[in-house]
Protein backbone atom coordinates (compact mmCIF):
# COMPACT_ATOMS: atom_id res chain seq x y z
CA UNK A 1 0.00 0.00 0.00
CA UNK A 2 1.78 3.16 -0.84
CA UNK A 3 1.33 5.89 1.29
CA UNK A 4 1.99 9.42 0.23
CA UNK A 5 2.18 12.67 2.82
CA UNK A 6 -0.48 15.54 0.34
CA UNK A 7 0.97 18.09 2.76
CA UNK A 8 4.34 18.69 4.29
CA UNK A 9 6.75 21.53 5.11
CA UNK A 10 10.08 22.69 4.80
CA UNK A 11 11.50 25.75 6.52
CA UNK A 12 11.01 27.44 10.22
CA UNK A 13 7.74 27.72 11.75
CA UNK A 14 8.11 31.06 12.81
CA UNK A 15 6.34 31.14 16.56
CA UNK A 16 8.34 28.15 18.05
CA UNK A 17 11.35 26.54 17.34
CA UNK A 18 10.09 23.86 14.70
CA UNK A 19 12.08 23.51 11.31
CA UNK A 20 11.42 20.88 8.52
CA UNK A 21 14.63 19.78 6.89
CA UNK A 22 15.02 17.49 3.86
CA UNK A 23 16.96 14.84 6.05
CA UNK A 24 14.42 15.48 8.48
CA UNK A 25 11.43 14.86 6.82
CA UNK A 26 13.01 11.78 4.53
CA UNK A 27 13.87 10.08 8.18
CA UNK A 28 10.14 10.71 9.03
CA UNK A 29 8.84 9.47 6.00
CA UNK A 30 11.29 6.15 6.17
CA UNK A 31 9.74 5.90 10.01
CA UNK A 32 6.63 5.79 8.95
CA UNK A 33 6.23 4.13 5.80
CA UNK A 34 5.91 6.76 3.19
CA UNK A 35 7.29 6.78 -0.14
CA UNK A 36 6.12 10.06 -1.32
CA UNK A 37 5.34 13.84 -0.03
CA UNK A 38 3.98 16.69 -1.43
CA UNK A 39 5.56 19.62 0.25
CA UNK A 40 5.66 23.52 0.71
CA UNK A 41 7.29 25.84 2.28
CA UNK A 42 6.22 27.29 5.88
CA UNK A 43 7.38 30.84 4.68
CA UNK A 44 5.69 30.93 1.72
CA UNK A 45 2.12 32.17 3.55
CA UNK A 46 3.97 34.31 5.47
CA UNK A 47 6.14 36.25 3.14
CA UNK A 48 3.93 39.07 0.76
CA UNK A 49 5.93 37.55 -2.13
CA UNK A 50 6.83 34.15 -1.32
CA UNK A 51 9.09 33.73 -4.24
CA UNK A 52 12.11 33.03 -2.45
CA UNK A 53 10.80 31.13 -0.40
CA UNK A 54 9.57 28.82 -3.33
CA UNK A 55 13.36 29.12 -4.81
CA UNK A 56 14.55 27.78 -1.58
CA UNK A 57 12.00 24.91 -1.52
CA UNK A 58 13.09 23.50 -4.72
CA UNK A 59 16.73 24.24 -4.54
CA UNK A 60 16.34 22.21 -1.34
CA UNK A 61 14.35 19.06 -2.71
CA UNK A 62 15.87 18.56 -6.50
CA UNK A 63 16.31 16.05 -7.72
CA UNK A 64 15.30 14.04 -4.50
CA UNK A 65 12.98 11.09 -5.51
CA UNK A 66 9.87 11.00 -3.96
CA UNK A 67 9.42 14.33 -3.26
CA UNK A 68 7.29 16.90 -5.03
CA UNK A 69 6.56 20.37 -4.44
CA UNK A 70 3.69 23.21 -4.13
CA UNK A 71 5.12 26.69 -4.10
CA UNK A 72 2.96 29.76 -2.33
CA UNK A 73 1.54 31.67 -4.86
CA UNK A 74 0.30 35.68 -3.76
CA UNK A 75 -2.88 35.76 -5.77
CA UNK A 76 -2.20 40.03 -4.70
CA UNK A 77 0.48 39.52 -6.87
CA UNK A 78 0.46 41.52 -10.41
CA UNK A 79 2.14 38.45 -12.08
CA UNK A 80 1.22 35.46 -10.30
CA UNK A 81 0.02 34.13 -13.58
CA UNK A 82 3.45 34.02 -14.75
CA UNK A 83 5.08 33.51 -11.80
CA UNK A 84 2.74 30.01 -12.34
CA UNK A 85 3.69 29.19 -15.69
CA UNK A 86 7.67 29.44 -14.36
CA UNK A 87 6.54 27.01 -11.81
CA UNK A 88 4.89 24.40 -14.16
CA UNK A 89 8.12 24.38 -15.92
CA UNK A 90 9.64 22.54 -12.96
CA UNK A 91 8.94 18.38 -13.29
CA UNK A 92 8.74 18.29 -9.61
CA UNK A 93 6.62 21.23 -9.20
CA UNK A 94 2.71 19.03 -9.15
CA UNK A 95 0.61 21.44 -7.00
CA UNK A 96 0.41 25.34 -6.16
CA UNK A 97 -0.60 26.46 -2.86
CA UNK A 98 -2.77 29.40 -2.05
CA UNK A 99 -2.77 30.76 1.46
CA UNK A 100 -6.23 33.44 0.89
CA UNK A 101 -6.27 34.70 4.95
CA UNK A 102 -2.43 34.69 4.90
CA UNK A 103 -2.69 37.13 2.23
CA UNK A 104 -5.91 38.99 2.36
CA UNK A 105 -8.11 37.99 -0.14
CA UNK A 106 -11.22 36.40 -0.85
CA UNK A 107 -11.56 32.54 -1.14
CA UNK A 108 -13.74 33.18 -4.49
CA UNK A 109 -10.50 34.71 -6.15
CA UNK A 110 -8.83 31.06 -6.44
CA UNK A 111 -11.33 30.53 -9.00
CA UNK A 112 -9.04 31.78 -11.54
CA UNK A 113 -6.03 30.41 -10.14
CA UNK A 114 -7.86 27.06 -10.15
CA UNK A 115 -8.39 27.59 -14.01
CA UNK A 116 -4.69 28.35 -14.17
CA UNK A 117 -3.33 25.79 -12.83
CA UNK A 118 -5.74 23.49 -14.42
CA UNK A 119 -4.23 24.62 -18.02
CA UNK A 120 -0.96 24.28 -16.33
CA UNK A 121 -2.14 20.75 -15.23
CA UNK A 122 -1.36 21.46 -11.64
CA UNK A 123 -3.05 21.13 -8.96
CA UNK A 124 -4.58 24.00 -6.65
CA UNK A 125 -4.14 23.43 -2.65
CA UNK A 126 -5.97 25.42 -0.90
CA UNK A 127 -4.54 26.41 2.74
CA UNK A 128 -7.24 26.70 5.27
CA UNK A 129 -4.85 27.18 7.86
CA UNK A 130 -2.10 26.36 9.76
CA UNK A 131 -2.39 26.81 13.54
CA UNK A 132 -5.44 26.50 15.84
CA UNK A 133 -6.78 29.69 16.04
CA UNK A 134 -6.96 30.02 19.82
CA UNK A 135 -3.24 29.86 20.05
CA UNK A 136 -2.19 32.13 17.20
CA UNK A 137 0.22 35.50 17.78
CA UNK A 138 -1.62 38.13 19.35
CA UNK A 139 -0.11 40.23 16.57
CA UNK A 140 -2.07 37.89 13.89
CA UNK A 141 -5.52 38.04 12.85
CA UNK A 142 -5.91 35.18 11.07
CA UNK A 143 -9.08 33.43 10.42
CA UNK A 144 -9.62 30.28 8.64
CA UNK A 145 -10.71 30.13 5.00
CA UNK A 146 -14.30 29.15 4.21
CA UNK A 147 -14.69 25.40 3.54
CA UNK A 148 -17.90 26.01 2.25
CA UNK A 149 -16.34 28.93 -0.27
CA UNK A 150 -13.54 26.50 -1.59
CA UNK A 151 -15.93 23.47 -2.47
CA UNK A 152 -18.26 26.38 -4.62
CA UNK A 153 -14.41 26.80 -6.50
CA UNK A 154 -14.77 23.46 -7.18
CA UNK A 155 -18.01 23.46 -8.60
CA UNK A 156 -17.21 26.44 -10.89
CA UNK A 157 -13.99 25.37 -11.98
CA UNK A 158 -14.92 21.70 -12.72
CA UNK A 159 -11.40 21.02 -14.78
CA UNK A 160 -9.34 21.96 -11.90
CA UNK A 161 -8.00 19.49 -9.06
CA UNK A 162 -8.44 21.10 -5.79
CA UNK A 163 -7.36 19.82 -2.76
CA UNK A 164 -8.51 21.52 0.39
CA UNK A 165 -5.88 21.24 3.16
CA UNK A 166 -5.92 21.76 7.25
CA UNK A 167 -9.65 22.06 7.53
CA UNK A 168 -11.24 20.70 10.24
CA UNK A 169 -13.79 17.50 9.92
CA UNK A 170 -16.44 19.91 11.43
CA UNK A 171 -16.48 22.38 8.59
CA UNK A 172 -15.88 19.86 5.96
CA UNK A 173 -19.59 18.36 7.55
CA UNK A 174 -20.73 21.93 8.05
CA UNK A 175 -19.85 22.33 4.58
CA UNK A 176 -22.04 19.11 2.89
CA UNK A 177 -24.53 20.49 4.92
CA UNK A 178 -24.54 24.43 3.88
CA UNK A 179 -24.55 23.82 0.18
CA UNK A 180 -23.56 21.44 -2.34
CA UNK A 181 -22.14 18.05 -0.81
CA UNK A 182 -18.58 18.20 -1.00
CA UNK A 183 -17.68 15.53 -3.21
CA UNK A 184 -16.80 16.52 -6.22
CA UNK A 185 -14.85 15.03 -8.05
CA UNK A 186 -12.22 17.29 -8.64
CA UNK A 187 -11.90 18.18 -4.84
CA UNK A 188 -10.19 16.37 -2.19
CA UNK A 189 -9.55 16.96 1.48
CA UNK A 190 -6.68 16.71 3.67
CA UNK A 191 -6.89 14.73 6.60
CA UNK A 192 -4.48 16.39 8.63
CA UNK A 193 -6.63 18.87 10.95
CA UNK A 194 -9.22 15.85 11.38
CA UNK A 195 -9.94 15.23 14.81
CA UNK A 196 -12.54 13.65 17.06
CA UNK A 197 -13.71 10.23 18.03
CA UNK A 198 -13.82 8.10 14.73
CA UNK A 199 -12.56 11.35 12.19
CA UNK A 200 -12.01 9.13 9.32
CA UNK A 201 -14.80 6.87 9.39
CA UNK A 202 -17.28 10.39 9.57
CA UNK A 203 -14.96 11.94 7.25
CA UNK A 204 -15.37 8.36 4.71
CA UNK A 205 -19.45 8.62 5.37
CA UNK A 206 -19.50 12.52 4.66
CA UNK A 207 -17.71 12.85 0.94
CA UNK A 208 -16.71 9.33 0.52
CA UNK A 209 -12.54 7.64 0.70
CA UNK A 210 -12.02 8.41 -2.71
CA UNK A 211 -11.86 12.29 -1.53
CA UNK A 212 -10.04 12.43 1.14
CA UNK A 213 -5.78 12.27 1.32
CA UNK A 214 -3.49 11.11 3.88
CA UNK A 215 -2.21 13.98 5.13
CA UNK A 216 0.48 15.07 8.01
CA UNK A 217 0.66 19.09 8.45
CA UNK A 218 4.56 17.83 9.38
CA UNK A 219 7.19 19.50 10.80
CA UNK A 220 3.80 21.27 12.89
CA UNK A 221 2.39 18.12 13.60
CA UNK A 222 3.25 14.57 15.00
CA UNK A 223 3.41 12.65 11.56
CA UNK A 224 2.55 9.46 13.50
CA UNK A 225 -0.75 11.44 14.81
CA UNK A 226 -1.88 11.57 11.47
CA UNK A 227 -0.43 8.10 10.32
CA UNK A 228 -2.77 6.06 13.24
CA UNK A 229 -5.99 8.10 12.54
CA UNK A 230 -5.74 6.10 9.41
CA UNK A 231 -4.51 2.99 10.81
CA UNK A 232 -6.79 2.86 13.68
CA UNK A 233 -10.04 3.95 11.35
CA UNK A 234 -12.64 1.12 10.88
CA UNK A 235 -12.79 1.31 7.45
CA UNK A 236 -12.45 -1.13 4.31
CA UNK A 237 -8.66 -2.12 3.51
CA UNK A 238 -9.85 -0.57 -0.54
CA UNK A 239 -10.67 2.64 1.62
CA UNK A 240 -7.64 2.72 3.17
CA UNK A 241 -5.24 2.19 0.55
CA UNK A 242 -6.92 5.41 -1.04
CA UNK A 243 -6.44 7.44 1.51
CA UNK A 244 -2.62 6.77 2.39
CA UNK A 245 -1.84 6.94 -1.41
CA UNK A 246 -4.40 5.95 -4.37
CA UNK A 247 -6.44 9.20 -4.35
CA UNK A 248 -3.27 11.74 -4.22
CA UNK A 249 -1.77 10.01 -6.97
CA UNK A 250 -5.11 11.06 -9.37
CA UNK A 251 -4.92 14.61 -7.02
CA UNK A 252 -1.21 15.55 -7.87
CA UNK A 253 -1.10 13.59 -11.05
CA UNK A 254 1.63 11.32 -9.44
CA UNK A 255 3.73 8.65 -11.24
CA UNK B 1 -1.55 -4.70 20.76
CA UNK B 2 -1.70 -6.08 24.17
CA UNK B 3 -3.82 -3.31 26.39
CA UNK B 4 -1.99 -1.88 29.01
CA UNK B 5 -2.53 1.91 27.96
CA UNK B 6 -4.63 4.43 30.76
CA UNK B 7 -6.21 7.28 29.26
CA UNK B 8 -6.70 9.62 31.99
CA UNK B 9 -9.48 11.92 30.24
CA UNK B 10 -12.55 10.98 28.37
CA UNK B 11 -15.79 11.54 28.30
CA UNK B 12 -18.58 9.66 27.46
CA UNK B 13 -20.73 11.98 24.50
CA UNK B 14 -22.25 15.09 23.72
CA UNK B 15 -25.64 13.53 24.89
CA UNK B 16 -27.97 14.97 27.39
CA UNK B 17 -29.41 11.33 28.30
CA UNK B 18 -28.23 7.59 29.04
CA UNK B 19 -29.25 6.74 25.73
CA UNK B 20 -27.47 9.11 23.94
CA UNK B 21 -24.62 8.87 25.13
CA UNK B 22 -24.07 4.89 25.41
CA UNK B 23 -24.87 4.71 21.54
CA UNK B 24 -21.73 7.55 21.66
CA UNK B 25 -19.57 5.62 24.18
CA UNK B 26 -19.87 2.36 22.41
CA UNK B 27 -17.65 3.37 19.44
CA UNK B 28 -15.27 4.86 21.93
CA UNK B 29 -14.80 1.79 23.26
CA UNK B 30 -13.91 -0.17 20.18
CA UNK B 31 -11.47 2.45 19.31
CA UNK B 32 -9.43 2.36 22.70
CA UNK B 33 -9.60 -1.39 22.24
CA UNK B 34 -7.70 -0.81 18.80
CA UNK B 35 -4.87 1.16 20.59
CA UNK B 36 -4.50 -0.57 23.18
CA UNK B 37 -5.73 1.21 25.74
CA UNK B 38 -6.72 -1.29 28.93
CA UNK B 39 -8.54 1.51 31.39
CA UNK B 40 -10.91 4.70 29.85
CA UNK B 41 -10.70 7.63 32.86
CA UNK B 42 -14.42 8.52 32.20
CA UNK B 43 -16.22 12.08 33.51
CA UNK B 44 -19.47 13.11 32.24
CA UNK B 45 -19.49 16.90 32.53
CA UNK B 46 -23.37 17.52 33.19
CA UNK B 47 -24.89 18.89 30.34
CA UNK B 48 -21.76 20.59 29.16
CA UNK B 49 -23.20 24.04 30.69
CA UNK B 50 -20.21 25.85 32.64
CA UNK B 51 -22.00 26.01 35.72
CA UNK B 52 -24.53 23.24 35.78
CA UNK B 53 -26.95 23.02 38.72
CA UNK B 54 -26.75 20.51 40.67
CA UNK B 55 -29.57 17.73 39.57
CA UNK B 56 -27.55 17.90 35.91
CA UNK B 57 -24.24 17.09 37.74
CA UNK B 58 -25.98 14.23 39.24
CA UNK B 59 -27.43 12.52 36.44
CA UNK B 60 -24.06 13.27 34.63
CA UNK B 61 -22.38 11.16 37.31
CA UNK B 62 -24.78 8.54 37.42
CA UNK B 63 -24.24 8.05 33.37
CA UNK B 64 -20.69 7.56 34.37
CA UNK B 65 -21.49 4.92 36.66
CA UNK B 66 -23.87 2.91 34.25
CA UNK B 67 -20.80 2.68 32.18
CA UNK B 68 -18.65 1.41 35.40
CA UNK B 69 -21.07 -1.17 35.64
CA UNK B 70 -21.41 -1.59 32.03
CA UNK B 71 -17.69 -2.03 31.22
CA UNK B 72 -16.20 -2.99 34.42
CA UNK B 73 -12.75 -3.68 32.96
CA UNK B 74 -12.36 -0.97 31.23
CA UNK B 75 -14.23 1.97 32.53
CA UNK B 76 -12.76 4.30 35.78
CA UNK B 77 -15.34 6.81 36.56
CA UNK B 78 -14.41 10.34 37.54
CA UNK B 79 -16.34 12.62 39.42
CA UNK B 80 -17.46 15.83 38.25
CA UNK B 81 -18.27 18.33 40.71
CA UNK B 82 -19.41 22.10 40.81
CA UNK B 83 -17.42 24.07 43.15
CA UNK B 84 -20.09 26.91 42.84
CA UNK B 85 -22.33 24.46 45.28
CA UNK B 86 -19.75 23.68 47.53
CA UNK B 87 -22.25 21.16 49.95
CA UNK B 88 -23.37 19.58 47.11
CA UNK B 89 -19.88 18.67 45.62
CA UNK B 90 -18.68 17.22 48.73
CA UNK B 91 -21.63 14.93 48.86
CA UNK B 92 -20.99 13.97 45.14
CA UNK B 93 -18.02 12.98 45.51
CA UNK B 94 -18.82 10.99 48.58
CA UNK B 95 -21.24 9.34 46.83
CA UNK B 96 -19.23 8.61 43.80
CA UNK B 97 -16.04 8.01 44.69
CA UNK B 98 -16.55 6.49 48.09
CA UNK B 99 -19.76 5.23 48.05
CA UNK B 100 -19.31 3.91 44.13
CA UNK B 101 -15.15 3.75 43.72
CA UNK B 102 -14.81 6.39 41.19
CA UNK B 103 -11.09 7.37 40.85
CA UNK B 104 -11.25 10.50 40.62
CA UNK B 105 -12.70 13.89 40.42
CA UNK B 106 -12.98 16.45 37.62
CA UNK B 107 -13.38 20.06 37.57
CA UNK B 108 -13.92 21.83 34.42
CA UNK B 109 -14.60 25.86 33.87
CA UNK B 110 -17.56 26.53 36.94
CA UNK B 111 -14.73 27.80 39.07
CA UNK B 112 -11.55 29.41 38.60
CA UNK B 113 -9.27 26.76 39.98
CA UNK B 114 -7.59 29.20 41.79
CA UNK B 115 -10.87 30.58 44.04
CA UNK B 116 -11.10 29.34 47.61
CA UNK B 117 -14.24 27.51 46.58
CA UNK B 118 -11.83 24.63 45.28
CA UNK B 119 -10.09 24.26 48.31
CA UNK B 120 -12.97 22.16 50.24
CA UNK B 121 -13.13 19.74 47.11
CA UNK B 122 -9.15 19.51 46.86
CA UNK B 123 -8.79 18.61 50.82
CA UNK B 124 -11.15 15.67 50.28
CA UNK B 125 -9.34 14.25 47.25
CA UNK B 126 -5.67 14.30 49.43
CA UNK B 127 -8.04 12.55 52.18
CA UNK B 128 -9.40 9.94 49.88
CA UNK B 129 -5.67 9.97 48.13
CA UNK B 130 -7.60 10.54 44.76
CA UNK B 131 -6.62 12.98 41.94
CA UNK B 132 -8.49 15.92 40.63
CA UNK B 133 -8.38 16.21 36.78
CA UNK B 134 -8.57 20.12 36.43
CA UNK B 135 -8.83 21.80 33.02
CA UNK B 136 -6.88 24.92 31.73
CA UNK B 137 -6.10 26.09 28.28
CA UNK B 138 -3.86 29.48 27.87
CA UNK B 139 -6.71 30.67 24.88
CA UNK B 140 -5.40 33.74 23.49
CA UNK B 141 -8.73 34.33 22.01
CA UNK B 142 -12.15 33.77 23.39
CA UNK B 143 -12.20 31.55 26.33
CA UNK B 144 -15.24 30.82 29.16
CA UNK B 145 -15.90 32.90 31.93
CA UNK B 146 -14.58 30.65 34.56
CA UNK B 147 -11.98 28.89 32.98
CA UNK B 148 -8.36 28.09 34.29
CA UNK B 149 -5.20 29.21 33.16
CA UNK B 150 -2.08 27.01 34.19
CA UNK B 151 -0.51 29.83 36.50
CA UNK B 152 -4.00 29.24 37.98
CA UNK B 153 -4.20 25.26 38.76
CA UNK B 154 -0.03 26.24 40.27
CA UNK B 155 -1.94 28.43 42.46
CA UNK B 156 -3.97 25.55 43.79
CA UNK B 157 -1.77 22.79 43.59
CA UNK B 158 1.04 25.34 45.90
CA UNK B 159 -1.93 25.90 48.33
CA UNK B 160 -2.74 21.70 48.67
CA UNK B 161 0.66 20.25 47.86
CA UNK B 162 -0.88 16.42 49.47
CA UNK B 163 -3.25 16.40 47.01
CA UNK B 164 -2.68 14.94 43.52
CA UNK B 165 -3.65 17.03 40.21
CA UNK B 166 -3.75 16.53 36.09
CA UNK B 167 -3.70 19.52 34.25
CA UNK B 168 -5.49 19.04 31.14
CA UNK B 169 -4.60 19.51 27.41
CA UNK B 170 -0.57 19.85 27.31
CA UNK B 171 -0.61 21.84 24.02
CA UNK B 172 -3.33 24.52 25.79
CA UNK B 173 -0.82 24.89 27.93
CA UNK B 174 1.82 24.92 26.12
CA UNK B 175 5.49 25.97 27.30
CA UNK B 176 4.36 28.86 29.18
CA UNK B 177 1.98 26.94 31.18
CA UNK B 178 4.70 23.87 31.51
CA UNK B 179 6.66 26.46 33.21
CA UNK B 180 4.04 27.64 35.68
CA UNK B 181 3.52 24.65 36.93
CA UNK B 182 7.00 22.65 36.89
CA UNK B 183 7.69 23.68 40.85
CA UNK B 184 4.85 21.89 41.94
CA UNK B 185 5.62 18.27 42.36
CA UNK B 186 2.00 17.09 42.90
CA UNK B 187 0.81 18.62 39.27
CA UNK B 188 0.81 16.59 36.28
CA UNK B 189 -0.40 17.54 33.41
CA UNK B 190 -2.16 15.55 30.55
CA UNK B 191 -1.33 15.22 26.73
CA UNK B 192 -5.36 15.56 26.00
CA UNK B 193 -7.31 18.18 23.64
CA UNK B 194 -5.29 20.29 21.32
CA UNK B 195 -4.13 19.30 18.29
CA UNK B 196 -0.96 16.70 17.80
CA UNK B 197 1.69 19.90 17.74
CA UNK B 198 5.29 18.18 17.03
CA UNK B 199 7.86 18.64 19.94
CA UNK B 200 4.99 19.22 23.02
CA UNK B 201 5.24 15.85 24.18
CA UNK B 202 9.15 16.28 24.68
CA UNK B 203 9.22 19.58 26.04
CA UNK B 204 6.83 18.46 28.63
CA UNK B 205 9.26 15.44 29.70
CA UNK B 206 12.06 17.88 29.73
CA UNK B 207 10.74 20.82 31.99
CA UNK B 208 8.16 18.22 34.55
CA UNK B 209 9.81 14.91 34.15
CA UNK B 210 8.52 12.01 32.42
CA UNK B 211 6.69 10.92 35.69
CA UNK B 212 4.33 14.02 35.75
CA UNK B 213 3.10 13.65 32.03
CA UNK B 214 0.11 11.05 31.70
CA UNK B 215 -1.82 10.07 28.39
CA UNK B 216 -5.34 11.18 27.98
CA UNK B 217 -7.25 11.99 24.61
CA UNK B 218 -10.07 14.05 25.58
CA UNK B 219 -12.23 11.55 23.32
CA UNK B 220 -15.09 12.15 21.61
CA UNK B 221 -13.26 15.27 20.89
CA UNK B 222 -10.31 14.11 20.14
CA UNK B 223 -9.15 10.71 18.98
CA UNK B 224 -7.17 7.69 20.09
CA UNK B 225 -5.04 7.80 17.11
CA UNK B 226 -3.90 11.15 17.01
CA UNK B 227 -3.37 11.12 20.37
CA UNK B 228 -1.15 7.88 20.84
CA UNK B 229 0.94 9.57 17.92
CA UNK B 230 1.84 12.21 20.12
CA UNK B 231 3.68 9.57 22.57
CA UNK B 232 5.03 7.46 20.16
CA UNK B 233 6.57 10.18 17.51
CA UNK B 234 7.95 11.85 20.65
CA UNK B 235 11.65 11.31 21.19
CA UNK B 236 11.13 9.86 24.57
CA UNK B 237 13.30 6.43 26.08
CA UNK B 238 11.05 3.48 26.26
CA UNK B 239 10.84 3.57 29.98
CA UNK B 240 9.41 7.47 29.41
CA UNK B 241 7.01 6.09 26.91
CA UNK B 242 5.65 3.50 29.54
CA UNK B 243 5.28 6.18 32.16
CA UNK B 244 3.40 8.89 29.90
CA UNK B 245 0.98 6.18 28.97
CA UNK B 246 0.12 4.13 32.38
CA UNK B 247 2.67 4.20 34.57
CA UNK B 248 2.11 7.31 36.10
CA UNK B 249 -1.96 6.57 35.86
CA UNK B 250 -1.29 3.56 37.56
CA UNK B 251 0.34 5.29 40.31
CA UNK B 252 -2.15 8.31 40.64
CA UNK B 253 -5.23 5.66 40.78
CA UNK B 254 -3.65 3.36 43.26
CA UNK B 255 -6.27 3.51 45.21
CA UNK B 256 -8.91 2.04 42.77
CA UNK B 257 -6.39 -0.17 41.07
CA UNK B 258 -3.54 -1.05 43.81
CA UNK B 259 -0.15 -0.89 43.72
Amino acid sequence: MTRIDASAFLGRWPFRPIEGTVAKLKAMMRVNGLEQAVVSSFEGPFYADPEPANEELLRKISGRKGLWAAPTLNLRIADWREQMERLAGNPQVRAVLVAPTFHGYEVSACEEAARVAASHELALIVQVRLEDERHLSPILELPAASVKEIVSVAASAPKARIVVSAARLTEVLEAGRAGPRPALKNLWFGMSHFDGLDCIQRACQAVGARRLLFSTSWPFFYAKSGVLKVEEAEIAVPSRGAIFGDNARRAFALR
Amino acid sequence: MHAVIIDIHAHPGYGRDLATLREEFTPAVRAAERCGVRWICLNAIADWSESPRPKAVREGNDAVLSFMAEYPDRVLGFCYVNPRYPAQALKEIDRCVVGEGMAGIKLWVACNASDRRVDAIARRAAQLGVPILQHAWYVRRGGLKGESVPADVAAMAKRHPKTMIVMAHLTGAGERGLKDIAPYPNLHVDISGGEPEAGMVELAVKLLGAKRVLFGTDTPIRSYGATLGKVLEAKLTRGERELILFGNARRLLRRRLGR
